[in-house]
């Protein structure tokens, strides 16, 4: 059983820049969406919260087909809010810390399990090999996020997963890493993901997840990401 | 926070509608199913519907309106729910008091229900319909939350007064109109609770 016992995933936002008009989460990758890759990965976490708002009852509709039990939070107000606030809405009332995660986002299937294995205090934050075009850097050392930025470049980025207390969310304004800024430095942890903004982040994701791992452990298998 | 459940019966608490099911015993899906077709199109008001319901049902005696309402299924994880927290939970249900009282008090929680004039185990009418925020308005005195879970188009009056909303599709997707001024929602009876003991 997981030590990580909520898990929000943010899926609200329009994905206009893939330029495909429907939610970035039904993006296929390898033949499978985003988003199903999400919820299969968390079939452990006994709580998942789905937060909804960009063509919603499709988003729904796939969500329950890998997870009938999935809650289903909603953020009407999606084209005007950010991620931060649909993570304050999808931990509403939890008491918990909580994994939250964003739906375009994929992950290396045994790196998100070592990070949930490494879940034990809140915050955590993920961080990843700097590679999307629309990347937040972050300057890591000891294992601690020091600073998030849009301009000066590092090899690490904002890997928009994080362990938090619950409440985390429901204050601050803009970004999700914009709330983390007061708190810095933070704890932070490898995972190796890959966030699809652009269609060229998918070009990117099929020739890069086929390479060597970057958390100093060579990848078992390339074609994990497919399974 | 002192919290309350408001919740709806029929698809929410029973595993099947109520009132087909009384039908389907007594040979008049047709009328109620027509009825059913005009409500949810809009074409006529939830409390006339539900009065020509009760007018299409009431030469049948309430006793064996209660044995078939006795024979429907409940959501097991919800009556655990509401039995576990019965000084905060409420049935709030348009249907009539006198028909759904052996489901009310299998799960032993206060309940507002439309109310039946009755005579020697007969129907002759109806006194009252249950408008649901009237319900919702009546516990405010008591308590500073009330979170709503309904499936059809006549929980909405329940979810305006709420301040929690949460739309249930256990039985059947949860009406649209519902969906759209919903907090949660939820298709599955643990999910439910799971979140109802968040609050």
């Amino acid at each position: 059983m997981s030590a990580v016992k909520h898990a929000v995933i943010a899926a609200a936002g329009f994905g206009s820049r893939l330029g495909r008009g429907y939610p970035k989460c039904m993006v296929e990758f390898r033949g499978k969406t985003l988003l199903e890759r999400q919820l299969e990965l968390l079939v452990d976490v006994p709580n998942v919260r789905l937060v909804v708002g960009f063509r919603e009852k499709e988003v729904v509709k796939l969500a329950r087909s890998v997870r009938p039990d999935v809650l289903i939070v909603r953020n009407p107000a999606y084209a005007s809010t950010t991620t931060l606030t649909s993570y304050g809405l999808g931990a509403r009332y939890l008491q918990k810390p909580t994994l939250f995660m964003d739906a375009d986002i994929l992950f290396e299937p045994p790196s998100l399990a070592r990070f949930i294995a490494a879940c034990k205090n809140a915050p955590l934050v993920g961080y990843t090999t700097a590679r999307t075009h629309d990347a937040v850097y972050v300057d890591v050392r000891d294992d601690k996020v020091h600073s998030f930025s849009r301009n000066s470049q590092s090899e690490h980025e904002w890997a928009n997963i994080a362990f938090l207390p619950p409440a985390y969310c429901e204050s601050g304004s803009g970004n999700v890493f914009e709330r983390f800024t007061d708190d810095l430095p933070l704890p932070a942890h490898f995972i190796d993901s890959f966030e699809v903004d652009r269609p060229s982040d998918l070009a990117l994701a099929e020739a890069q997840y086929c390479g060597q791992g970057t958390d100093g452990l060579p990848h078992s298998d390339c074609n994990s990401l497919a399974a | 926070m002192n919290t309350a459940v408001a919740f709806d019966l029929d698809g929410t608490i029973t595993c099947e509608e109520i009132l087909p099911l009384i039908a389907a015993e007594l040979g008049l899906e047709r009328e109620m199913r027509v009825l059913t077709e005009l409500t949810l199109s809009g074409a006529i008001a939830f409390e006339d519907s539900f009065r020509l319901r009760c007018a299409a049902l009431r030469s049948v005696s309430i006793n064996k309106v209660r044995s078939i309402v006795d024979s429907v299924q409940l959501s097991p994880a919800i009556v655990e729910f509401i039995q576990q927290n019965s000084e905060r939970c409420f049935v709030v249900t348009g249907n009539l008091d006198v028909w759904v009282a052996p489901i009310l008090k299998r799960l032993g929680c206060g309940s507002f229900t439309s109310v039946a004039r009755h005579e020697n185990g007969q129907l002759l009418g109806l006194t009252s319909v249950l408008t649901k925020s009237d319900a919702i308005d009546s516990l405010r005195d008591q308590f500073e939350r009330i979170v709503a879970v309904g499936d059809s188009v006549n929980d909405l009056p329940m979810f305006e007064a709420a301040d929690v909303r949460v739309a249930f599709g256990g039985v059947h997707d949860p009406a649209d109109g519902l969906y759209d001024v919903a907090d949660f929602v939820t298709y599955e009876e643990n999910s439910l609770c799971r979140l109802l003991n968040t609050l």
